[in-house]
């Protein structure tokens, strides 16, 4: 929370007094970057979706500005006033995530088997379904993909980080499937390369109650899950094929809850994060589903979206986002030690 | 006919001006004005230091191509071209021209009118008479130019390779590699869009644009003029490059020698590194600032490494072996760890901060078109690229263009042209 509080005091807006009468309320909470759009109505003054307000601050000077260092405004940032959390706090939601995960890896396997039975009976479209299911309950995992080790490279594997790109023998898993889906491949080797991936998700099944998850990337995983959609997903780069990023995004969006449910008691209380974090959560769910009504109630691919179905998508992903950054810090297990000092400069 | 006669023509009409010539022209659009020099005089303080830079000129004309040791100037654009010229002398031409133009428009000065009938020589979009505004063209050649179409296989320098796929790269070869790169650098915005536009206009019909981004640094905002300016991260950027001034370091890291394995030609130049690297502009601005700097190593404020309070200060890794301080995955750790083991890796960093608008999931597209200059690219570049492959900042970067390429040595006189070595 400590760096919320100084990293949002950087711009000298114009409108200083404007902000002043909101900056009781902005101090404490994240507000998330809004679209306007009459979204305050279903939530408070504290959690709407109103443009983030930043506090007050000092006007430019020139002096200031040439200062030696130039160390900023305002000194050193303000502590922050929360007490840690025992790390043991998070034992409780991880391993009630494991159970969760385990869950969502048996259903990946039922669409993996549809998917076969699909191929082997050569129906298409029924076979891109199966590969839909199975996308979206990998994506339910959502947290800790580095915990998996080489394991998350074989069943989630992009083909730019290999040598040899979408010819290389390590090319597997869920995106080589969705290559071959969307682009046709020789007879038989979907087959093979699902069958390879059903081995690899029940092997990470029996690898999943011994994975180890830090209380820190378990809270930073409440974030960037959801990043991961922004950055990877709704851009077509993780999905060139299918380019099912909205499917993705609302995959993501499930899995941001689940993790969050396990942490409610956790954030309850402190620095108002969960409120503001379900407003939003509920304002893309929202987004979500008015999206998959219009669009005869599947997930469109993202290049079926109207004009303005982009723009709620990605303003209140990203208002979304805006919110979820408050989390790790909310959560912190340690206060932030003092750097050192360098020593003998020469002044 | 070749394609290029016509604009041969127009070439050499420009050439008859002279660069010198053409050179003394420069102040005189800013001593003759229409309206005498009292109105000049009266013009604000601020026309007045434009009116300065945009008659500052740097020479095309020397032993090492100008925009690689030259201060870096607010605005670049970097376009890559193919050869498509249908034979060598051709390309050689087209070569001849690209140097040709790009000396006059560096030099600025007014351009010959043609019969009204016919097209002008100039675009014009700076006015009848150019102004030099700092313009420096560089020039440089990527490995596939090398690849036996104009037999010039054994002039490669040794080291150029096409770039490779780094871990966690993921290059658009729309936006990546090519036969020719120019790197254009100017004062402001109207120069390098004018010499983007003359230039190809000049080798049209044997190198065509294959790729371009377009660069601006961040004015320098102090506390002195001398701290480094910030890429779109807020960190300062070139913190810790050699010394420009240092000739006989410049010889170590940046030039190649002569009476070396490389191709004698080649003495003079050296390779060129650009990598369009996208940075998750709204990803970063949702980390802590504590973990921003850990990742770079540095105070976001002040630029100093962390414990200090200087941005030049040495970070003093010896006395950290543990990363207490600063991190062992700190950028600026890994990337240069200030050993005597790697004192012969470090480059020469020119990059420039670009702005493209915002991506089809409405993401801002903003980032740094990093730009290094080196003796050996194997020795220096990609050593410190390996060591980063693993830094925690990839996860809010993504490299999606550029390529390597072989910043050929200068021109050496009016007549000469930069690439000449490759056809004698």
């Amino acid at each position: 929370v400590f760096a919320e509080l100084t990293a949002r005091r950087l711009l000298a807006p114009v409108g200083i007094a404007l902000l002043s009468c909101v900056v009781a309320f902005a101090l404490f909470t994240a507000l998330g970057v809004g679209v306007g759009n009459g979204a305050n109505a279903a939530g408070t003054a504290v959690h709407g979706a109103a443009p983030r307000a930043i506090g007050p601050l000092q006007a430019y000077s020139e002096a200031d500005a040439k200062r030696n260092g130039a160390a900023g405004v305002g000194g050193a940032p303000p502590v922050t006033q929360l007490a840690p959390l025992p790390a043991a706090a998070f034992a409780g939601p991880i391993a009630r995530y494991k159970r969760y995960s385990a869950g969502q890896l048996r259903i990946v396997l039922e669409h993996l088997a549809a998917l076969e039975g699909a191929l082997r009976t050569g129906r298409l479209a029924r076979a891109r379904t199966a590969w839909r299911g199975a996308y979206a309950s990998w994506l339910h995992l959502g947290a800790v993909y580095g915990a998996f080790g080489d394991l998350t490279q074989a069943i989630d594997g992009s083909p730019g980080v290999l040598a040899g790109g979408v010819s290389d023998p390590r090319f597997t898993g869920l995106h080589r499937l969705e290559r071959d889906l969307w682009r046709g491949a020789p007879a038989g080797e979907e087959l093979s390369a699902t069958r390879r991936l059903r081995g690899d998700v029940r092997l990470l099944l029996k690898r999943l109650p011994g994975v180890q998850i830090t209380p820190l990337q378990y809270a930073t995983r409440a974030h960037e899950i959801l990043e991961d959609a922004a950055r990877d997903l709704l851009s077509g780069t993780d999905v060139p094929w299918s380019d099912e990023g909205v499917l993705a995004t609302a995959a993501g969006l499930r899995a941001t809850r689940e993790v969050i449910e396990t942490l409610r008691s956790l954030l309850d209380g402190r620095e108002g994060t969960i409120e503001t974090v379900d407003f939003n959560l509920d304002r893309l769910a929202s987004a979500l589903a008015s999206i998959r009504r219009e669009h005869g109630g599947g997930w469109p691919a993202v290049d079926r979206l109207s004009l303005r179905e982009n723009e709620l998508l990605d303003g209140t992903l990203g208002a979304a986002l805006e919110a979820l950054d408050g989390v790790p810090g909310t959560l912190e297990t340690k206060v932030p030690p003092t750097i050192p000092s360098l020593p003998n400069p020469s002044r | 006919m070749s394609p290029l006669d016509r604009r041969q023509f127009v070439g050499r009409s420009l050439a008859l001006l002279g660069s010198g010539g053409v050179g003394a022209l420069t102040g005189v659009e800013l001593e003759r004005s229409d309206h005498g020099e009292s109105e000049l005089a009266a013009g604000t303080l601020a026309e007045r230091a434009e009116q300065r830079s945009l008659a500052a000129a740097v020479p095309f004309d020397a032993a090492h191509q100008a925009g690689i040791l030259t201060p870096a100037p607010a605005q670049a654009t970097f376009i890559a071209l193919d050869a498509i010229a249908p034979d060598r002398q051709t390309l050689a031409e087209a070569l001849r021209q690209l140097s040709t133009r790009a000396r006059q428009l560096t030099a600025g000065g007014a351009y010959p009118l043609l019969e009204v009938d016919d097209p002008p020589a100039d675009s014009g979009t700076l006015g009848p008479i150019n102004a030099p505004d700092a313009l420096t063209v560089t020039i440089a050649f990527g490995s596939s130019l090398f690849d036996g179409r104009y037999g010039l296989t054994d002039r490669r320098p040794r080291r150029l390779v096409e770039m490779p796929n780094f871990p966690n790269d993921a290059l658009d070869p729309a936006r990546s590699h090519g036969d020719v790169l120019v790197q254009i650098c100017a004062g402001q915005r109207d120069t390098v869009v004018h010499t983007v536009r003359e230039l190809a206009r000049s080798v049209r019909g044997a190198l065509q644009q294959r790729w371009s981004i377009d660069g601006f640094s961040s004015a320098r905002r102090g506390p002195s003029p001398r701290n480094s300016p910030r890429n779109l991260f807020a960190f300062r950027d070139g913190t810790a490059n050699p010394d420009v001034e240092d000739a006989a370091l410049m010889d170590r890291l940046i030039w190649v020698q002569p009476r070396t394995t490389e191709p004698a030609w080649t003495a003079g130049g050296t390779y060129q590194v650009v990598r369009t690297i996208r940075m998750h502009v709204e990803f970063w601005d949702r980390v802590g600032l504590a973990e921003q700097e850990e990742m770079i190593g540095r105070r976001r404020d002040t630029g100093a490494p962390l414990g200090g309070s200087e941005e030049f200060e040495d970070p003093s890794y010896e006395l950290d072996p543990q990363g207490r301080r600063i991190p062992l995955t700190a950028h600026i750790r890994l990337a240069n760890p200030r050993t005597a083991q790697t004192a012969d890796q470090r480059i020469l960093r020119r990059g420039f901060n670009y702005d493209r608008g915002f991506d089809s999931a409405g993401q801002l597209d903003q980032g740094l078109v990093f730009a290094a200059f080196n003796q050996d690219v194997k020795r220096q570049f990609t050593a410190i690229q390996r060591r980063l492959a693993e830094e925690p900042m990839v996860d809010y970067i993504t490299p999606v263009g550029g390529g390597y390429f072989f910043a050929a040595p200068g021109s050496r006189r009016p007549t000469d042209w930069v690439g000449s070595g490759l056809f004698v």
